[in-house]
């Protein structure tokens, strides 16, 4: 049997997203749960296995446990195999290099030996961070008939949301003439999705001829551009990077609605079910006579006594009786106690709240919260992990509540909005 | 590591015609059941929590389903160094004796058949299970019983209505011994038509492994080969040391559709008999992609009162007291209720299913009636079996039968299916 050298997949994940907040406080960004059942990086690692790709390595760095439980072996993307497999690549000490990684072109020389273990024509190397749904093959193949040396995987944004990305200026050919690292002043819209599909040789010398240059964005790709082909993959889909709490939250918000341009069941996204230690046979969610639940997406598990409007709730969430749930996204078995609201907050893991509670109340969405006025500032309230919300406490907008708070350190019924508990 | 001390095994094997449409295709023991699950979960998952590491099924009709579902046995961490479960299907061999020649005569036909098995693990005791049952059972408490009595064979009872009794292996108890516990069998009447006793048989038995040998032996003689009927009042006859243990918790029999409706409905309700997460059921999440599934949508409009809904489904209209198994789509203005819907049905708008249970991977045209007519509740199941592609605004009576399969040539001629009727 003689196959062709398919190519050699790169996923890197060890990026902290520190604008999630406290979602990453435990966590690294790939790992947060989103949509229910999943975590970001699914859709990544779907979209690989979709696109007939078995061989990949995930390159951690930032609190990769939660990852690596959810990773396990590869099974859940059906990357077991004899010619198959997934392997975590952890930052690791040298005789020389001890250092961190330095950037994301440092991250993957560090591995370079996993590249030479694994020899491709192409290596595609991708973030954990986004949610989409794109076949890798079909820009592969692009990739060969434009005889590259790099092809960037590229979409049309608004140009007010450019300055968060690289962009690239094109010629007709869709060659890519011209780059900026997420610009000021930006000449073009067209953005680059954090996917590169590099020649297998071609990465490696570039690799190899300067130590400096430690990141693709500032340093690989401008000397490929000037030197080399470099062409744009132009994509048309849906394509989110969810590394803000407002874009956390949209995107979800994009699951539940009707005729949404994204659905993890149409694009065949798969997750393990099994990471967190607890068995997945959840039984099927158990709704009673008093439960009224609209436009939502509700896993298994799940309890609803109460009210449910436009929510996203992962497994064994419970909702008691009188209580209402409203545009917000609970993560896995999370309580709302009776007669409580909880209305635009996200939940992280485990979080209770008693009953006669009130999380996300007034109108006073534009109040930045104090602290993180760059993080929280369209409304949303966030709790973290595993903290407990005593009975009749009111919390406002754009509040936080830390991860593993206990019930007494709520000394008054009120939190106002923009506060840190 | 010590080995395991007892040898399950599980009698999987039969098709049970009562419940119909739905063992077209599959066992019993492999019906859906619980919006995710399979009727043979329950004993499975007993033994996972009971600890018992070595099984075996014995399976004869239609296995595949349930071999699909038993997969690697790793559900139930029935994988390992001393952990195993082996499916047991009928074979040939090349002996002259007759017994050899064939198919599974009985239950203890099928036991029989396969001693080389039971023997090479040399058990301590042996548990013989029925796959069908719904009920959570801890059997090191009957197995530590079992010994306690020195029995040669202790029997799990549960006592039923007495109107009951005659569809059941029936036991007098002497409830002098050890009260709430159990107690020696004074007698034991396989269905009997006017019982004189209401303690009925789970098909849960633990044996001493030579008791057993030898019955199976003896039983080879005889041209009938059932646990029940044969095997326990031959042991009565032998003066054998044959023991009750009572159990007190739930019991769902499903032997028939009727009573498969009636245990699925106790999985609804505030305070279910049937607890699945608390008796930590478990399933092969494998099978049929269900761990695959995205959680349910429930859109704009729907209305869900007291029923379970799996992922994978879909509810724009109304659902009511019923059981929503991964992949089914209840499109806007249709009502179920009272109702079991097995994986990837999709109901079309305005459809009206009062106490339906569809198996799989039907699809409802629009304003389709299954049930009585206008606004009164059903008092009995109508069954509709695979693959169906009903078409719209049809009425299916109260009580029909749907077969599998029915081609759209033949539901074109369809008018309206009466209550009762059996189509096929």
């Amino acid at each position: 049997m003689s196959v062709k050298q398919e190519a050699l997949v790169l996923l890197l994940a060890g990026g902290v997203g520190s604008r999630l907040n406290i979602l990453v406080q435990s966590r690294a960004k790939p790992a947060v749960p989103f949509a229910g059942h999943y975590r970001i990086i699914d859709f990544s690692l779907s979209n690989v296995m979709t696109s007939g790709l078995t061989k990949i390595g995930v390159l951690t760095q930032y609190k990769p446990l939660s990852l690596m439980r959810h990773l396990g072996m590869g099974e859940a993307w059906d990357f077991t195999g004899r010619s198959r497999g997934l392997k975590i690549l952890p930052p690791h000490t040298g005789f020389k290099d001890s250092d961190w990684y330095k950037g994301t072109a440092d991250a993957v020389r560090q591995n370079i030996d996993f590249l030479e273990k694994n020899p491709a024509d192409e290596v595609l190397l991708l973030s954990g961070d986004h949610i989409y749904n794109m076949d890798f093959h079909a820009m592969i193949e692009y990739h060969r008939f434009k005889k590259a040396d790099v092809t960037i995987g590229m979409m049309v944004v608004p140009m007010s949301e450019i300055y968060q990305f690289g962009a690239g200026v094109t010629d007709d050919n869709n060659r890519i003439i011209d780059w900026e690292e997420k610009p000021e002043h930006p000449k073009t819209n067209l953005a680059s999705m954090g996917i590169y599909v590099f020649d297998y040789k071609y990465l490696l010398d570039s690799l190899y001829r300067d130590k400096a240059e430690v990141d693709f964005g500032m340093h690989i790709l401008p000397r490929a551009i000037d030197n080399d082909n470099v062409f744009a993959y132009p994509f048309y889909g849906y394509w989110r990077d969810v590394g803000t709490i407002q874009s956390y939250w949209e995107a979800n918000m994009d699951v539940i609605m009707r005729d949404s341009a994204i659905s993890p069941a149409a694009w065949g996204v798969r997750t393990n079910i099994e990471a967190d230690g607890r068995p997945a046979d959840r039984p099927p969610a158990r709704f009673s006579n008093s439960a009224k639940v609209s436009c939502s997406m509700i896993s298994a598990g799940c309890v609803i006594r109460g009210t449910v409007i436009n929510s996203v709730l992962a497994p064994g969430v419970v909702v008691e009786e009188g209580a209402v749930v409203r545009d917000s996204i609970l993560f896995a078995d999370c309580t709302v106690g009776k007669k409580s609201t909880v209305d635009l907050t996200i939940c992280d893991k485990r979080v209770k709240i008693s009953g006669d509670t009130i999380v996300g109340s007034g109108m006073n969405h534009d109040f930045p919260n104090i602290k993180q006025p760059k993080h929280l500032y369209t409304g949303i309230t966030l709790v973290g992990k595993e903290a407990s919300i005593p009975s009749g406490i009111t919390i406002g907008r754009n509040c936080i509540v830390n991860s593993k708070t206990e019930e007494s350190a709520f000394s008054t019924g009120k939190i106002a909005d923009g506060e840190t508990v | 590591m010590p080995k395991s001390t007892t040898l399950a095994m599980i009698l999987a094997g039969s098709r049970v015609d009562n419940l119909n449409v739905l063992t077209y295709y599959r066992p019993k023991s492999a019906v859906p059941f619980g919006g995710f699950a399979r009727v043979i979960d329950f004993a499975l998952s007993n033994l996972l929590h009971s600890g018992i590491e070595q099984v075996a099924i014995l399976s004869q009709y239609r296995s595949y389903s349930l071999i699909n579902h038993i997969g690697t046995g790793a559900a139930w961490d029935m994988i390992g160094r001393n952990r195993g479960v082996s499916i047991l299907p009928p074979f040939k061999d090349n002996s002259d004796n007759k017994c050899h020649a064939d198919w599974y005569r009985g239950s203890a036909d099928a036991v029989y058949k396969n001693l080389d098995f039971v023997q090479y693990h040399d058990p301590e005791q042996i548990l013989i299970l029925s796959g069908d049952h719904i009920y959570k059972m801890d059997y090191q408490d009957m197995i530590a019983y079992h010994h306690k009595k020195d029995a040669d064979l202790t029997i799990a009872f549960v006592q039923v209505d007495k109107s009951k009794a005659h569809r059941f292996g029936i036991a007098a108890i002497d409830s002098n011994e050890d009260g709430e516990t159990g107690g020696r069998l004074l007698n034991y009447w396989e269905k009997p038509e006017s019982p004189e006793a209401d303690w009925a048989s789970l098909t849960v038995l633990v044996f001493k492994p030579e008791v057993l040998y030898r019955a199976l032996q003896e039983n080879q003689e005889s041209s009938s080969f059932e646990f029940g009927r044969d095997i326990i009042p031959q042991l009565m006859a032998q003066g054998r040391k044959v023991y009750g243990y009572k159990y007190t918790g739930y019991w769902g029999y499903t032997g028939t559709t009727e009573e498969y409706w009636q245990a699925s409905m106790d999985l609804l309700g505030e305070n279910p008999p049937i607890d699945m997460e608390a008796w930590g059921l478990r399933t092969n999440m494998e099978h049929r992609g269900i761990r695959d599934a995205q959680p349910a949508l429930i859109r704009d409009g729907a209305i869900v009162h007291n029923s379970l809904v799996y992922n994978g489904c879909i509810v724009e209209g109304t659902v009511k007291n019923s059981i929503l198994f991964p992949g089914v789509h209840v499109e806007k203005g249709a009502v179920v209720e009272d109702s079991v819907l097995f994986f990837n049905n999709h109901i079309g708008a305005d459809c009206k299913l009062s106490r339906v249970i569809m198996d799989v991977n039907s699809v409802i045209g629009q304003g389709v009636r299954i049930g009585p007519e206008a606004t009164s509740k059903a008092k009995v199941v109508t069954l509709i079996g695979w693959n169906n592609h009903i078409p719209d605004n049809m009425c299916i009576g109260e009580g029909a039968k749907i077969y599998p399969n029915i081609s759209s040539e033949q539901w074109s001629k369809v008018k309206c299916v009466e209550a009762e009727e059996v189509l096929r």
